[in-house]
């Protein structure tokens, strides 16, 4: 739930408040920005999405209504931000993913535990959309299958229903790729 | 694997810290947004919350038109039936896209919260004209377009933005139709969804066909000096991958290195046309025509006095080491040119725009240079309001008799500000007629707008140059310099006429972005490119002999091709009729040049063509390996070198080596992703 402060700046920034505004952005700054990160993998990104999303945020904060939490909603203005970017930068990356590949090796981890985390991450990155938003929802934000679930805009249960698939996948996935 | 073990490895110490300047000159374009929306929203229509977003959407819109409508009774009615039909049909269109199919099913369950608002602002207040029934038009089209209908409202809705903008995009192309040209620019704020970086846009480029000379023996062409393309298809090259192949334009790469050309001596020609026919390297029964051009060279002492703004985006994406930094040893490079009564200023474009440096006379050069150098990256692009300011500066500090030139150097969009194309287009069009040109110089690659900057330079009459490296900001900046910065001769035109008795078909290699139409030659109105000081350009034609096993199109049956051919002996013996029309810099009237081409200009056998045609052909010949062109044939990677190597010349600069191995990065390149 939207905390009492946070509501009396919303309205203030609804009111045309800069001052109340400008906090609401420093206050969620960080937050939008690592999720960004999460989603999308790489700082740059982040920072274009982080703007994105407060960009948006600016054009529509009058609209914001109380009836939903407003983290929920920079959640999902954050992750619909993040799969435009991610699928406008696919059509454009076909002929950059060999660079990425290499520059990607170029700063490979040595030990076994990141090159673990890497491979993780990677493989987060290649499943299907819903799953990886449901999996890095719980997993990485810590959010319940509930809460996930409301920023998802579904059922509870059908978040649950992905994050079984999810683990198949990895499991799936890890064991071919002999890492466990 | 656990959960709790996903969950560690996910944790968030994986995430590098936000960058600090990032985060503060993010937030200081985003309270710039915000102050603009307050004004905004008080035109905005109150209620939108209570009815479902489809409704708001048509509602906002509607009264976007209503308010700028004169004739609002009439007008309306048909633009509510244009927005249901094509909101209805649009989505079906939608669905019907393999790529969206998927997308769409995530819409539904996650809807995009804004589609009122986007909608609404990307319709930039339309002026209607009393007189166009615009519109009506408009809901033809569309329905047109999207064919079947489909009333499933569910998925509409959250479809809705993408079609707008969609539609508002092809409203622009049809700019005249809804007077958007002459809509303000840049006072209205275009909230076009932010151009997202990581991406480089390439112009999608047909090559151009084989024509028959019997149907279309005339041919007419603007030339082109920019060489960008060839600095951007290196650096792909360097990085072992194929460029797009719209990245590849032929003419571009051929006129990338400085052939021989002889110097025309007399000011009054302002360039000598060379001519030379010679058999085709990739094909024994063609021929190719080589036509080069290049400009006198303006003698140091006779330099006009140069206005100079640099235009220098500083947005987050340039701070990488070939960005901004290689800009700046650029630009210094650049500056130790210019004389002392040269000035310079510099203007810098991200969250928000700003003049870093007020026009500056290069005597006091060390305070351009500190003024380079205090530059930072950060923050989004402002582009258009750069480019505003910049050449507000440039006409502050307007020399009637000397260089004005505004050089845009960025990694690509414009992503805040004005970000519709053909309003840039349109303003750096109308500041070109005042004296004001463009040069626009890209960096960096991911998110690279090739197309946005052909365009910009295209129309501020500049040129369009790609810096990779150190060397190429040598060689654009410093050697060309005078090139670039000083025109000789304006909206230089090219027109071929070819003889049907001597010549079956033809086409032209390269140029697709540059076609004329045929009247548009003697059209003093119609704009073409510039040549400058010392230019060289180059255009090749390929083409076959009546009755050579080189021609590619059947024989008409029913025409009647031997009127032709019975013309008098002397056009017998001419292969075309070359035209060239120019204006000089100070004249808005164009000047003709003319020259047969005949059997005089010809060689038998490629050895016996100079070197530097020989490697003009082989730099053609890359391009299309490059482009995967059909009409190259059999023609390979190696023969390629073999040709260039057997032209390599005098190569002062080392650029000729280079682009040998070059040919042999793409043979390997090829041969990989053939794998």
């Amino acid at each position: 739930m939207t905390e009492p402060d946070e509501i009396e700046l919303i309205n203030q920034a609804k009111a045309g408040s800069s001052t109340a505004f400008e906090v609401l952005v420093r206050q969620h700054y960080t937050f939008v920005y690592k999720v960004a990160f999460k989603w999308c993998r790489l700082k740059e990104d982040a920072e274009d999405i982080t703007q994105e999303v407060f960009i948006k945020l600016a054009r529509n904060i009058m609209d914001f209504k109380q009836s939903s939490a407003f983290k929920t909603w920079l959640y999902r203005i954050t992750i619909n931000t993040a799969k435009d970017l991610m699928i406008k930068k696919q059509r454009a990356l076909k002929n950059e993913s060999a660079y990425l590949e290499a520059e990607k090796e170029k700063s490979g981890h040595v030990d076994r535990e990141a090159a673990m985390a890497d491979k993780l991450i990677s493989l987060i990155e290649s499943l299907p959309q819903k799953l990886k938003d449901a999996a890095l929802l719980v997993y990485s934000e810590g959010l319940s299958h509930k809460e996930a679930a409301g920023i998802l805009d579904c059922a509870e249960t059908t978040v649950s229903w992905r994050l079984f698939q999810v683990k198949k996948k990895l499991k799936i996935s890890l064991k071919s790729g002999e890492l466990i | 694997m656990k959960e709790s073990d996903i969950k560690k490895i996910l944790a968030d110490n994986t995430i590098p810290e936000p960058d600090e300047t990032v985060k503060e000159t993010m937030i200081a374009t985003v309270m710039a947004e915000f102050s603009k929306q307050k004004v905004t929203s008080t035109k905005k229509i109150k209620g939108k919350e209570k009815s479902n977003r489809l409704m708001s959407t048509l509602k906002s819109f509607l009264t976007y038109l209503g308010e700028s409508t004169m004739k609002r009774r009439y007008v309306i009615p048909s633009a509510v039936t244009a927005c249901l039909v094509v909101l209805v049909f649009g989505v079906s269109q939608l669905m019907d896209s393999n790529l969206l199919m998927e997308q769409s099913g995530n819409i539904a369950e996650t809807p995009l919260i804004f589609t009122g608002e986007k909608a609404e602002e990307e319709f930039t207040v339309p002026e209607v004209d009393e007189s166009a029934p615009a519109p009506q038009t408009f809901v033809v089209r569309k329905e047109k377009e999207y064919g079947h209908a489909d009333n499933n409202k569910k998925a509409a809705k959250p479809s809705v933005a993408r079609n707008l903008s969609q539609m508002s995009q092809q409203t622009t192309d049809k700019g005249k139709l809804m007077g958007f040209q002459q809509a303000p620019m840049m006072d209205e704020p275009s909230n076009l969804p932010s151009h997202y970086v990581g991406q480089d846009k390439f112009e999608e480029v047909d090559t151009n066909p084989v024509k028959r000379v019997v149907e279309e023996p005339i041919s007419t062409f603007s030339v082109d000096v920019d060489t960008a393309s060839y600095a951007f298809v290196r650096k792909m090259l360097n990085r072992g991958t194929l460029p797009p192949k719209d990245a590849v334009r032929i003419e571009e790469l051929v006129n990338y290195f400085d052939y021989d050309y002889p110097l025309p001596v007399d000011k009054t020609k302002p360039f000598l046309p060379t001519v030379a026919v010679y058999p085709t390297p990739w094909n024994p029964d063609t021929k190719l025509l080589h036509i080069g051009i290049r400009g006198y060279g303006i003698q140091p002492d006779k330099k006009p006095k140069t206005n100079l703004v640099f235009l220098i985006d500083v947005s987050g994406s340039m701070e990488q080491p070939d960005k901004l930094p290689l800009l700046k040893n650029a630009f210094r490079m650049l500056v130790n040119t210019l004389e002392k009564s040269d000035t310079v200023s510099i203007v810098v474009y991200a969250g928000a725009a700003g003049t870093v440096l007020e026009p500056t006379r290069v005597a006091e050069k060390g305070k351009i240079l500190s003024a380079l150098e205090s530059l930072n990256a950060g923050g989004s692009t402002a582009g258009g309001e750069g480019i505003r300011q910049a050449y507000a500066l440039a006409e502050a500090n307007h020399d009637d008799n000397g260089v004005n030139r505004v050089i845009l150097a960025t990694d690509g969009d414009f992503n805040v500000g004005i970000t519709n194309m053909e309003e840039l287009k349109g303003f750096v069009e109308r500041k070109r007629k005042t004296g004001i040109f463009l040069s626009v110089i890209g960096f960096g690659q991911g998110n690279y707008n090739d197309a946005l900057m052909q365009k910009l330079a295209q129309n501020g009459n500049g040129n369009a140059s790609y810096i990779d490296n150190l060397n190429e900001a040598r060689k654009v900046l410093v050697q060309e310099a005078s090139a670039t910065l000083f025109a000789i001769a304006r909206d230089v035109k090219i027109q071929v006429e070819f003889n049907p008795a001597r010549v079956a078909e033809y086409r032209l290699i390269g140029y697709e972005t540059r076609l004329l139409k045929r009247e548009d030659f003697n059209n003093d109105q119609v704009d073409a490119g510039d040549i400058g000081s010392g230019h060289r350009v180059t255009a090749i034609y390929e083409f076959s002999a009546p009755g050579s096993k080189g021609q590619l199109l059947d024989k008409l049956r029913y025409s009647n091709s031997k009127a032709a051919i019975q013309d008098s002996k002397t056009v017998n013996q001419e292969y075309a009729f070359l035209k060239i029309r120019y204006k000089n810099t100070d004249s808005d009237q164009s000047s003709l040049m003319t020259t047969p081409i005949t059997s005089t200009h010809e060689f038998d056998s490629l050895k016996k063509v100079s070197p530097d045609i020989r490697f003009a052909s082989a730099v053609a010949a890359y391009g299309q390996l490059l482009r995967q062109d059909s009409y190259i044939k059999d023609y390979t990677y190696d023969d390629v070198i073999r040709l260039a190597l057997s032209a390599r010349g005098d190569d002062p600069f080392g650029l000729r080596n280079e682009f040998i191995n070059l040919i042999r990065l793409a043979k390997s390149a090829r041969a990989l992703s053939a794998q």
